[in-house]
């Protein structure tokens, strides 16, 4: 040790360096220290121009439109209202979301699947007009491009939906298809041979007719759809908070319908928010409540009209909407149908689509009326998928003899049990109520197209892009139902 | 002038000590009666002082002001009731204080005969004017609304403090009455553009002048309903009424520094006349059209011309009657659908009839349509300013053709249009604003035919 001691000792011809040799680097040092201070300084005046009172978990005191629901129509609502108001800063728009995680929330649970073969001419425009924006989603001005963020990737699978239909049902198919047609899908019809040349691990038993979408068909990543909704949305200016509407305070008027009967209408005056984990509330005096909270609009409807029932006049409005839970499995088929696999949806209602490129399938069915799954929790029935779904699948194709369950999950439809329609539109008693829910399982993919029409309802007090008015929410009180034939 | 001041004083433990249900009631009564008091100082046709002593008077330009401050306070009561009717009694006491100190302090401007009493109580009125609009205006942005309110004034009355106590030094009196009396003496120091401005900009920026007038929008947008009246109607008057006391003070400055904020103001006359077309904010398009005003009013004051004086105290008193009722009128409108944008407060007129003709009345005024008395002001500013250089015609013709147009504008958005579904039923005009928007109009009508009241020579 002492000799290593004295080795050390400054002797001629040694420095006191221990390390390799340095130079100087004058410009290099300076342009660090330099960038150092800068980015320190521009720290602290920001956080001293930071407003110590504003409290960013907080909503505004007041919101011209307050959306109450943060699923992808809420989102969707907040951001055509931005894009589409006349000028910057016209609307002060909230959106109140009670659970940042997502975690029983429809949009993020949906299977994604996105098609334009329905048998109404609204819901086949709505569904183009959403097939267009996923399109040009990364388009900045004009769709959800943010400048200097990365571009957003949707995921979308082209491939296309495969409806098959029995011998009874061939017909009302052809009409469906004839119907798409004319608004401009192109949907092409399918015999059992050529659906075999095209899907040759298709069992075509039973089927006599088919229909395949070739093009804005196909699936994509909902939670993609969503956050790139929230993120544009809040550049655009849009406030949100995190907490749940609880109760209105809303005012009433007594007035004459124009046929002749009376009715105590009401105008919602603030909304009032109850702050996560937390007895705190707060209010916010708005101008529009929009109802997007999906398979929970039923209730919020209800907390609006409660007040109504306090003063005496009937009911006559029900909100035909309820949750309803489905199931969907995920399955691994090393046989199975590859990737020349559309989502398909079989004569007995069930159906399935290709997960990724790795032999991985999703699919599940709608149960029958009576054998409704309980809607309290998100609990999955596995004994439903080994009775009921497999034998059909595996049925239909050969391969899903054998497979292997991966995982399930289960998701609530906002099921509007009228008519399995959307509801888009005022509410007939609650002056400044806007509905968009009930879409019964078809929301996602029509979520661009019914924003940017509740957005034109609100700013232009009418539809201008498609013409929605047959969905609003005076069909319940006059009982006639908007039916929709193709629903999965 | 006592018999004013003490009893503004005394209406603040009258209101704390008042019964819960007389909370309103009993301000408003009391701040009419002190109305009636006030008038008994209106004495047209004296251009000697009405004084008490060496601090407080009051002469034809400070006398119409004090009176519409007087009128002022039991509108802005009248006005808050509504919006004020969700807070506990206490807070409803304590904005009725606010409002009575801000009034204690805006009266002693006016009498003040002292330059120094002047500027205390000039810079006295922003505290409660703070306290109203960062406690009980709406929106977060009250609190940067109030900050860019208080540090723009303040700021620029820095330097006015130091000038006044040079004046004071120079002349060895600080009294405004003495200092008319006395000879002029020519000054030709180096720093007669360094005084000039220091005195002149604490109410440019008051008034304010088109560059200096970011604090305008975003005080009167987020202040509370009695606040931007006062705001719109007082607080803006007092630069005005600053300007002409000081440009009397100044008469032998042989500088000809005032022609930048001439023309700055002329310039910003027509500049916000034009921002407020693309307004989407009620409030904001109100408070653009107060700079629109009184920017023509400052130009007219800096050419010291003879009419000047008595232009700009028509002009005062008008705008003050007219903005403060365009600022009831968007407030009536905003209780009942929560909104200040134009876009969803369309079409009124099929749901609110009589607010109808009370919004065209206050459109009229402010598009300045003969006779009324914004016309005979804003006639006899451009006629002094005509005089001073025959360019400026241009300028005030397009500001008063573009005032019309804004203002008509404004009309036609709230009034015509579609109604939107969601404001179909709204409840209907209470009498209380039908009485607040005809004790607005009635001194304005009724000066037509006595405007000697508001002439000063």
């Amino acid at each position: 040790m002492m000799r290593t001691c004295r080795a050390l000792l400054p002797r001629p011809g040694r420095r006191l360096r221990s390390g390799p040799g340095r130079l100087w680097d004058l410009p290099g040092d300076l342009q660090k220290t330099v960038s150092n201070f800068q980015n320190q300084l521009k720290e602290n005046v920001t956080n001293l121009f930071k407003n110590p009172f504003f409290d960013e978990k907080r909503p505004p005191m007041q919101a011209e439109v307050v959306i109450a629901g943060g699923g992808v129509m809420g989102w969707s609502v907040a951001y055509w209202l931005k894009a589409l108001e006349p000028r910057k800063n016209t609307l002060r728009v909230l959106v109140v979301e009670r659970d940042t995680t997502y975690s029983r929330a429809s949009t993020v649970l949906s299977v994604g699947g996105i098609r334009q073969q329905f048998s109404l001419p609204e819901n086949i425009q709505m569904s183009r007009y959403s097939a267009y924006f996923l399109r040009t989603i990364n388009v900045c001005q004009e769709h959800l491009g943010v400048a200097g963020e990365p571009a957003i990737d949707i995921q979308f699978n082209p491939s296309g939906y495969l409806f098959l239909a029995t011998e009874e049902r061939a017909a009302m198919l052809e009409e469906n298809v004839s119907i798409q047609r004319a608004e401009g899908s192109e949907v092409i019809l399918l015999s059992p041979t050529q659906l075999k040349k095209k899907f040759p691990w298709l069992n075509t038993d039973g089927v006599a007719l088919a229909s395949y979408g070739l093009e804005d068909e196909g699936w994509f990543d909902p939670w993609s759809l969503l956050t790139a909704f929230r993120r544009k949305a809040i550049s655009m200016g849009v406030h949100h908070c995190c907490g749940e509407v609880t109760s209105f305070t809303m005012a009433f008027y007594d007035t004459v319908t124009p046929t002749g009967e009376e009715r105590t209408v009401s105008h919602i005056k603030y909304a009032r928010i109850q702050m996560p984990d937390s007895l705190e509330y707060c209010q916010v005096a708005c101008a529009i409540v929009v109802n997007a909270a999906g398979a929970w609009s039923r209730k919020l409807t209800e907390i609006a009209e409660v007040e109504s029932s306090v003063s005496k006049t009937k009911q006559i409005f029900k909100l035909p909407v309820e949750p309803k839970k489905r199931y969907v499995y995920v399955w691994h088929s090393p046989d199975g149908p590859g990737l020349n696999c559309p989502m398909l949806i079989d004569t007995t209602g069930a159906y399935f689509r290709r997960e990724g490129l790795g032999g991985n399938y999703v699919g599940g069915m709608s149960p029958a009326e009576d054998e409704e799954p309980d809607i309290q929790d998100l609990e999955v029935d596995h004994e439903f998928f080994q009775e009921k779904v497999w034998p059909k699948l595996a049925h239909r194709v050969p391969a899903f003899e054998s497979l292997k369950v991966k995982g399930s999950w289960a998701g609530y439809y906002d099921y509007n049990t009228f008519d399995q329609n959307a509801v888009l539109g005022l509410h007939p008693t609650v002056l400044n109520m806007v509905f968009v829910t009930g879409f019964s399982g078809h929301g996602l993919q029509q979520s661009p197209a019914a924003g940017r029409a509740v957005a034109e309802l609100i700013l232009n007090k009418k539809f201008e892009t498609i013409n929605l008015s047959r969905f609003s929410a005076d069909r319940f009180l006059s009982g006639e139902p908007v039916l929709e034939r193709n629903i999965v | 002038m006592l018999k004013i001041i003490v009893p503004t004083m005394m209406l603040i433990p009258s209101t704390c000590l008042t019964a819960t249900k007389n909370t309103w009631l009993s301000p408003t009564a009391y701040s009419a009666v002190i109305i009636i008091l006030g008038m008994l100082v209106l004495n047209p046709g004296d251009t000697l002082m009405n004084t008490t002593g060496l601090l407080l008077g009051s002469d034809q330009i400070s006398t119409p002001l004090l009176m519409l401050s007087c009128w002022l306070l039991p509108l802005m009561f009248m006005a808050s009731q509504s919006s004020m009717s969700h807070n506990p009694a206490q807070q409803k006491r304590l904005f009725i204080t606010a409002l009575a100190l801000l009034q204690l302090a805006l009266m002693l401007v006016f009498m003040a005969l002292d330059l120094m009493l002047f500027y205390t109580t000039f810079e006295a009125t922003l505290i409660p004017t703070l306290m109203v609009i960062a406690r009980w205006g709406s929106q977060t942005e009250r609190l940067g609304a109030g900050l860019y309110f208080l540090l723009y004034t303040i700021t620029s009355s820095m330097p006015l403090l130091i000038a006044l106590l040079w004046v004071y030094n120079m002349k060895g009196t600080a009294s405004i009455t003495l200092l008319q009396l006395l000879p002029p003496m020519t000054l030709t120091f180096w720093t007669n553009t360094l005084l000039w401005t220091s005195l002149m900009l604490a109410f440019l920026v008051k008034i304010p002048i088109y560059g200096l007038h970011l604090w305008l929008p975003k005080a009167h947008v987020e202040a509370p309903i009695a606040g931007s009246m006062v705001l719109a109607a007082i607080l803006l008057k007092l630069g005005g009424y600053g300007l002409l006391r000081i440009t009397n003070l100044l008469t032998e400055q042989t500088t000809s520094s005032y022609i930048l904020p001439l023309a700055v103001a002329l310039w910003g006359a027509l500049m916000t006349g034009m921002v407020c077309l693309r307004q989407t904010d009620l409030k904001s398009l109100i408070a653009y059209s107060s700079v629109s005003h009184m920017g023509l009013m400052t130009s007219s004051i800096l050419t010291h011309n003879q009419l000047a004086p008595s232009g700009s105290m028509i002009m005062m008193v008008a705008h003050g009657l007219t903005s403060s009722m365009l600022f009831c009128l968007a407030n009536i409108n905003y209780e009942r659908t929560h909104s200040r944008t134009l876009l969803l407060t369309q079409g009124v007129q099929l749901t609110a009839p009589a607010m109808t003709s009370w919004w065209l009345l206050a459109c009229l005024t402010n598009m300045a349509l003969p006779p009324t008395i914004n016309f005979i002001g804003e006639l006899t500013l451009m006629v002094s300013l005509f005089d001073w250089a025959d360019i400026t015609i241009f300028l005030t013709g397009l500001s008063a053709f573009i005032t019309s147009f804004y203002t008509l504008h404004m009309f036609s958005s709230t009034q015509q249009g579609t109604l939107p579904t969601h404001i179909i039923t709204m409840s209907p005009t209470q009498t209380r604003e039908h009485l607040l928007m005809t004790l607005h109009s009635a001194p304005s009508i009724a000066l037509i035919f006595m405007p000697q009241l508001m002439y000063c020579q």
